[in-house]
């Protein structure tokens, strides 16, 4: 009799801790980067301005556009990509290069963004065999390394006589293009992987492979259309990182994968795949950003700022864990 | 099979890609030293046995280069000490920084994959704020003369590298806890279930990667005489290709020391024989892609074809099981 009783409680007390945990898991980002904001905002002086956010913001778009689109692939359960940078630096001579040949920086971008998806897609068929995606990357981000820096003979390309920088430039109300691109990039990509059946199969074949296979979803075609996702990110952030920097080299963007690959694990998707969503990553993105400009901001110099970066990528992906933890119990 | 056959073809694929680079090396360079090539890219065997150990116990450990480069700046900021006494310190920093990760691994019960992407940054912060933001120098440079004798045909660097991997090869094969690795890392759940300590386990795992990492890391700056915060970056990925071209599954519980040492030898070649004919760095970077790209693709096909003929035996045997069966009972 006793134990009847308690049975119910003890579930409704259980349930009520995966529904606690499950709110704080989805919140406490957006919260903690209100919290910063509001903490810095009052104790660092020069950190209320327009131009102060507006540097958070350009900062978060380029790896921000990125780690929405890699959001895909981590949540089809195919982790995370290692050749970001390649990719990348790859799109960006490609940007360059045709940039200068046909004076157009409208076609320049097409064809680097179509460069970057056909890499993609190639890249998509080899892991939707079955190959492991860590593996598969890093090998493409080898030889697509090696590529770039034979074809441009690991010298610095520049754009010379015409102008490639109008996307990174161009201002709307004082806020800069890449910033609307990564906003624009964001709501898009959460659209397209909530609302659509692409986006549904990415998420049930994450959730539960063997499943999804059962039901009719094709791992080959569900795994291109992520890397389709990641490669569009891809191509995107790199037209925009070309054209700010006027100039791109094979070594350029070293620290880029990691960044990439943090923003999207500190903004709480699940490297087991099913669970997450791009604004995640986006947010993961800008907090990351918001805690870097911060530190430039207070003066501490490169190497505190990496360590104080490491401990709260820990920290945060250590709370997110365990929050997960109690919410499937 | 007798038992020598059946060695060399568990590892037949790369000892057929080993005999292709060192022949290709010496058909395009006559000149080409296996022996003065393969020196400079030791350490690199020991960072890739030490993350084959993570990798065989089913667990991956993407923070060893960012360890390697940490137990760099200790040795070279100790140096002071002595360069053995700071050897020393810097490798029992980066076992216990290991053992250290390994057990919050296993206690959080967290994806190694992600808490070392964390550790990966973290760890090289740490470089950074050991080193000050600069690279750093031994004081007294003549203290590193110590690595360059020979002992036989064999420097010391080499002795230290293949004492590793016998080591490790014995540990994993021959003892208890290493076999338990074997274990946690085939069949995990069942493995637990049997009564191997998934907690033990984990700490040995990621100390031998951290402590590995810490010795090739020590090894470089010692030999080199400097550390530098952003140093052996390219580590990482170098140590990962080995292990992978060597035949270690990422699957885990599967793969030995030799897997290793093949992979490591196979890279060590190729990057050390291009490096001869004068090609730049990037271009053993875009070859070692090629050949990782090609390994892991032929690995799946050999397996999908076995697996494939595997299953029309089976079918085959049903088969005929089954006519022999409808004999059996027409002649009843």
């Amino acid at each position: 009799m006793t134990t009847l009783d308690k049975a119910p409680l003890e579930l409704r007390d259980r349930a009520a801790v995966r529904k606690a945990s499950n709110t704080v898991r989805n919140w406490a980002l957006p919260i903690l980067i209100v919290l910063v904001f509001i903490i810095a905002s009052v104790t660092v002086p020069q950190f209320f301005q327009f131009e102060t956010i507006r540097a958070i913001l350009l900062a978060t778009s380029i790896t921000g556009i990125i780690a929405v689109g890699m959001t895909a692939i981590t949540l089809s359960g195919n982790l995370f990509s290692l050749g970001v940078t390649a990719s990348a630096v790859f799109s960006g001579v490609v940007y360059i290069w045709v940039g200068q040949a046909t004076g157009s920086m409208y076609v320049a971008a097409l064809v680097a963004i179509i460069a970057a998806v056909v890499i993609g897609i190639a890249q998509g068929f080899i892991v939707g065999l079955g190959l492991n995606t860590v593996i598969v990357t890093l090998a493409a981000g080898s030889i697509i390394y090696g590529v770039t820096a034979i074809l441009t003979k690991g010298e610095v390309v520049q754009a010379k006589g015409t102008s490639l920088e109008g996307f990174a430039t161009f201002q709307i109300m004082g806020i800069p293009l890449p910033i609307y691109i990564f906003v624009l990039f964001t709501a898009v990509s959460w659209f397209l992987t909530e609302h659509t059946l692409i986006g549904r199969n990415i998420h049930l074949l994450g959730a539960n492979e063997n499943t999804a296979r059962n039901s009719g979803i094709s791992r080959m075609r569900t795994t291109i259309w992520a890397f389709v996702s990641f490669s569009l990110g891809i191509g995107i952030a790199a037209v925009l990182q070309a054209s700010q920097m006027h100039q791109i080299q094979a070594d350029n963007l070293p620290g880029l994968t990691m960044d990439v690959v943090a923003a999207v694990l500190v903004g709480g998707t699940a490297v087991a795949g099913g669970e997450g969503s791009p604004v995640k990553s986006a947010i993961g993105a800008l907090f990351i950003a918001t805690i870097t400009q911060i530190m430039v901001l207070v003066g501490i110099p490169q190497g505190p700022r990496y360590f104080v970066l490491g401990v709260v990528v820990l920290a945060l992906v250590i709370v997110l864990h365990l929050l997960r933890k109690a919410g499937t119990r | 099979m007798s038992s020598v056959s059946a060695w060399f073809k568990r590892y037949l694929l790369q000892f057929v890609l080993l005999i292709v680079v060192l022949s290709s090396m010496y058909a395009f360079n006559p000149q080409f030293h296996v022996e003065s090539s393969i020196e400079r890219i030791i350490p690199l065997g020991v960072m890739a046995a030490g993350l084959a150990v993570t990798m065989i116990a089913g667990e991956f450990d993407l923070s060893i280069a960012s360890m390697a480069a940490f137990s760099g700046a200790v040795t070279v900021a100790l140096s002071g000490l002595g360069l053995p006494v700071s050897v020393t310190i810097g490798i029992l920093s980066g076992i216990l920084l290991g053992m250290l990760q390994g057990w919050a691994i296993a206690k959080l019960g967290i994806s190694s994959l992600v808490f070392t992407v964390g550790t990966l940054i973290l760890i090289r912060g740490m470089t950074w704020l050991v080193c000050g933001g600069l690279s750093i120098r031994v004081d007294d440079i003549t203290a590193t003369d110590i690595f360059r004798g020979k002992i036989l045909f064999l420097s010391p660097l080499s002795i230290t590298a293949l004492a590793i991997l016998i080591g490790l090869g014995v540990f994993l094969s021959r003892t208890r806890w290493g076999r338990e690795l074997y274990a946690l890392g085939g069949a995990r759940p069942e493995a637990i279930a049997a009564g191997v300590r998934y907690k033990r386990g984990m700490v040995v795992a990621f100390g031998i990667s951290g402590g590995c990492s810490a010795v090739g890391g020590s090894l470089v700056s010692a030999l080199g005489g400097s550390a530098a915060p952003g140093a052996l970056e390219v580590m990482l990925v170098t140590a990962l290709s080995a292990v992978l071209v060597g035949g270690i599954s990422l699957a885990g519980g599967r793969g030995t020391m030799v897997n290793v040492f093949l992979g490591f030898s196979i890279i060590a070649i190729l990057s050390a024989g291009l490096a001869g004919m004068g090609a730049k760095a990037f271009v053993s970077v875009l070859f070692i892609g090629l050949l990782l790209l090609v390994v892991v693709l032929l690995d799946y096909f050999l397996r999908f074809v076995s697996e494939r003929d595997r299953r029309n035996r089976i079918r085959l045997a049903a088969a005929q099981a089954a006519s022999h069966e409808a004999k059996v009972f027409v002649g009843v």
